[in-house]
């Protein structure tokens, strides 16, 4: 039930048009976004207080440039918007336009006004428009779209007071429409309409009819009713273009006399810019610098918050093993739940830093370009330009970037990024790469300038970046289904970026790390520690073996108490099934410890780490446990005497992890996108077989 | 006493691990997969 002093506020607009600026300027912290980190594809949702009696809920939904849907992230905008019993049924909408493009903005506006639901315009970068040479008849433009217009800048935070206090009045908005299409395209058949759905307004039952998907909300009468006027698709489709041409028309009529650009007086640095950025050669040379900056940076700038983070954990563990009352419980939070804990914060400062670089690649304009240089390299391997969006999404996290890939027209397009975006390094791979390649490589510079871990880190995303692309060519040429795309892509203007959205941004996806990945690993720290810290008899009469067998060897207390650990953890339920699963992983060069770590890291990737450090700390009881770093760093092979962790079975590793699919969440979704276990079960078989096999080829190359 | 303690946390992480795999969460509000939400 709606209450009085609440509005629900939908926020609706083209692609680029500051939309989830003004969502943020409006809503702050106060948000909360829908079930998976990234991208605006789910509904974004955020309060507002606009005025002492009145809150606004205010939803963000997706970008889109028409209310006829064609994808299906579009059709959300549309399910809200004619769907009154949706709980997100908004009882005004704010239409966000921007300046330069009124035109292309105005069709959707006309579309939703047409609804005749309470709607308002808000035209964005309006500080711009003396810069760019625009002059706009603000008093003849409300007149002639019969709507509120407030400009406002999100950058600059101009305009937002008016638009609440514009809100606040939202139930004496003109709620006429602005097109009376059934006259200009058939009105007899729009009076056929009219009659059959007296209950709808004329352009809703007209948007009902023209959907591809049937909406569930509508009852199974109205379906029929509705089927009846779609039998001819033909003459809706035809309807459907006039019905763009109309609305362009009148656009264009009161465009005419209230917007004029002076060209002259505008400013050219951004194609100056584009030519230099979306350069055949300098392009590609720009972005492979821009790069190395950022991986170079993770490790510089990363490297002292890391070690505080880790000595910190490990300070915290030896605390609460000395300070709270001995037993098993203590036992499980100092050496399952604090380990595990520190394993997911400690990665916090490289995840922050790497999405503060992409959030202000994006922020910029700059990300628009990568993509509109990539498309020229995409479409050689049966992808689409469309596809690099879900791709560079893909370095966040493979869910919302699988997601993503629903507005990709072409289902066989479509269904090769869906396959191939789990190669793109993902920010779980990021901590597993991390503490790697901390270990193995040592950490110097090249020419001066660039970190040798950096490079190894940037190495390892190209490495990801062209599994990706050659697994689309194999599967462009077996795959046999009919393929016709079409690549549109808006290049928006370049702007400095906004500090609060970036800053949003960031604490957004580290965030979603923490939370989502979190939970997880502190659920299976707990699980690890209990198998590694029970077990069977032999596990149980540990001390008194081990004390016999080692009576005549004169080991000092320490090394036997090192030894009765080592020996319990061989023999607990953890260490048997190890055990058994050793002779398969034996081949790549991890023993029975990293194979727990490898299968736990099924659930996220990034469980590695912090099952190693659980592990590790079990086997370490009554020790100084020291960092997980450090505790990896000193992890010995007992046969050869050489560290665990050497150079063979490192690299064995990261090839493993940049090749294997390890994410049940990603398997779902694709299962959810593809609605099909045809084709999860292909990505798992596929990309396992490939990463075991390149795993056990570098490691017996290398060791 | 810290025995039972230890198994009401691994009983919660379990319990916490099993929901999250293996029963799908319920989406809230009309969002149909129909209308391709």
């Amino acid at each position: 039930m709606k209450n009085n002093s609440v509005v629900h506020v939908a926020l609706v607009g083209n692609p680029n048009t500051g939309k989830t600026s003004l969502f943020n300027l409006l809503t702050g912290l106060n948000q909360k976004v829908g079930n998976y980190p990234g991208i605006t594809v789910d509904k974004k949702q955020g309060k507002c207080k606009i005025s002492d009696e009145l809150t606004a809920e205010i939803i963000d939904l997706p970008g889109t440039y028409s209310i006829n849907p064609t994808t299906l992230d579009e059709t959300i905008v549309l399910d809200t918007l004619l769907n009154k019993n949706n709980v997100s049924f908004p009882d005004l909408v704010i239409v966000v336009a921007e300046i330069e493009n009124l035109k292309r903005n105005l069709l959707l506006f006309s579309q939703i006004k047409d609804l005749q639901i309470p709607t308002i315009l808000a035209i964005n970068m309006a500080d711009q428009m003396e810069r760019k040479g625009i002059s706009l008849d603000i008093h003849k433009l409300k007149e002639e779209l019969k709507t509120e217009i407030i400009l406002i800048s999100a950058r600059k935070n101009s305009g937002i007071d008016t638009l609440k206090k514009e809100i606040e009045n939202y139930k004496n908005w003109n709620t006429e429409p602005l097109a009376t299409i059934s006259d200009k395209i058939d009105s007899t058949f729009f009076s056929e309409i009219k009659a059959v759905f007296p209950e709808f307004s004329l352009y809703k039952s007209w948007l009902l009819i023209t959907q591809q998907n049937n909406c569930s909300f509508l009852s199974e009468e109205l379906h029929s009713k509705i089927n009846l006027f779609k039998k001819d698709s033909e003459k809706i489709k035809k309807y459907q273009h006039k019905e763009t041409i109309f609305r362009y028309q009148i656009i264009n009529e009161i465009l005419k006399k209230t917007y004029k650009v002076d060209r002259a007086e505008a400013t050219d640095l951004r194609s100056k810019l584009d030519r230099v950025l979306t350069h055949r050669i300098f392009g590609y040379l720009i972005f492979t610098s821009i790069l190395l900056l950022i991986f170079t940076s993770i490790f510089e700038w990363a490297n002292l918050p890391m070690d505080l983070i880790d000595g910190f954990f490990a300070n915290l563990s030896e605390l609460a093993k000395n300070n709270l009352p001995s037993g098993t419980f203590t036992n499980l939070i100092a050496e399952g739940v604090i380990p595990g804990i520190g394993g997911v914060i400690i990665f916090i400062p490289q995840i922050a830093i790497l999405f503060l670089f992409i959030s202000i690649l994006e922020e910029t304009g700059y990300m628009s370009r990568v993509v509109f240089l990539m498309d020229k390299i995409m479409r050689r391997f049966g992808m689409s330009g469309k596809s690099v969006i879900p791709l560079i999404s893909g370095t966040a996290c493979a869910i919302p970037a699988i997601m993503a890939s629903r507005n990709i027209g072409s289902w066989k397009e479509r269904l090769i990024t869906i396959l191939v975006i789990p190669f793109t390094t993902c920010s779980a791979r990021l901590p597993v790469y991390a503490i790697l390649i901390s270990l193995i490589i040592p950490n110097k510079r090249i020419l001066g300038i660039f970190n040798l871990q950096g490079l190894t880190l940037m190495g390892l995303y190209l490495l990801g970046f062209t599994a990706a692309i050659s697994s689309a060519i194999l599967l462009h040429n077996v795959l046999k289904i009919e393929n016709k795309s079409l690549f549109v892509i808006e290049m928006p203007n370049y702007k400095l970026p906004s500090l609060k959205n970036v800053f949003y941004e960031v604490i957004e996806k580290t965030k979603a790390f923490i939370f989502g990945a979190g939970k997880i690993i502190l659920a299976l720290s707990i699980v690890l520690w209990f198998l590694a810290s029970n077990g069977s008899s032999t596990f149980k009469n540990a001390k008194q073996f081990v004390t016999s067998q080692e009576e005549n060897n004169g080991l000092s207390d320490a090394n036997l108490q090192k030894k009765i650990a080592s020996y319990k953890l061989e023999h607990s339920y953890i260490g048997n099934m190890g055990k058994i699963i050793e002779p398969v992983i034996k081949p790549m060069g991890y023993d029975w410890k990293i194979g727990i770590a490898l299968i736990s890291s099924f659930a996220a990737r990034e469980v590695f780490v912090g099952a190693l450090a659980t592990i590790y700390s079990v086997e370490s009881e009554g020790e100084d446990v020291g960092t997980i770093k450090e505790r990896m760093a000193a992890e010995v092979n007992p046969k050869t005497g050489l560290k665990r962790f050497n150079f063979a079975t490192g690299i064995s590793l990261l090839l493993f992890y940049a090749f294997a699919m390890q994410c049940i969440g990603t398997l779902a979704i694709v299962k959810r996108e593809t609605k099909s276990w045809k084709w999860p079960i292909l990505q798992l078989t596929g990309m396992s077989a490939l990463a075991y096999v390149v795993a056990v080829i570098a490691f017996n190359i290398l060791s | 006493m810290q025995d039972i303690l230890v198994y009401i946390a691994l009983g919660l992480a379990i319990g916490f691990l099993v929901k999250k795999y293996f029963f799908k969460s319920k989406k809230k509000g009309n969002c149909d997969s129909d209308c391709g939400c």
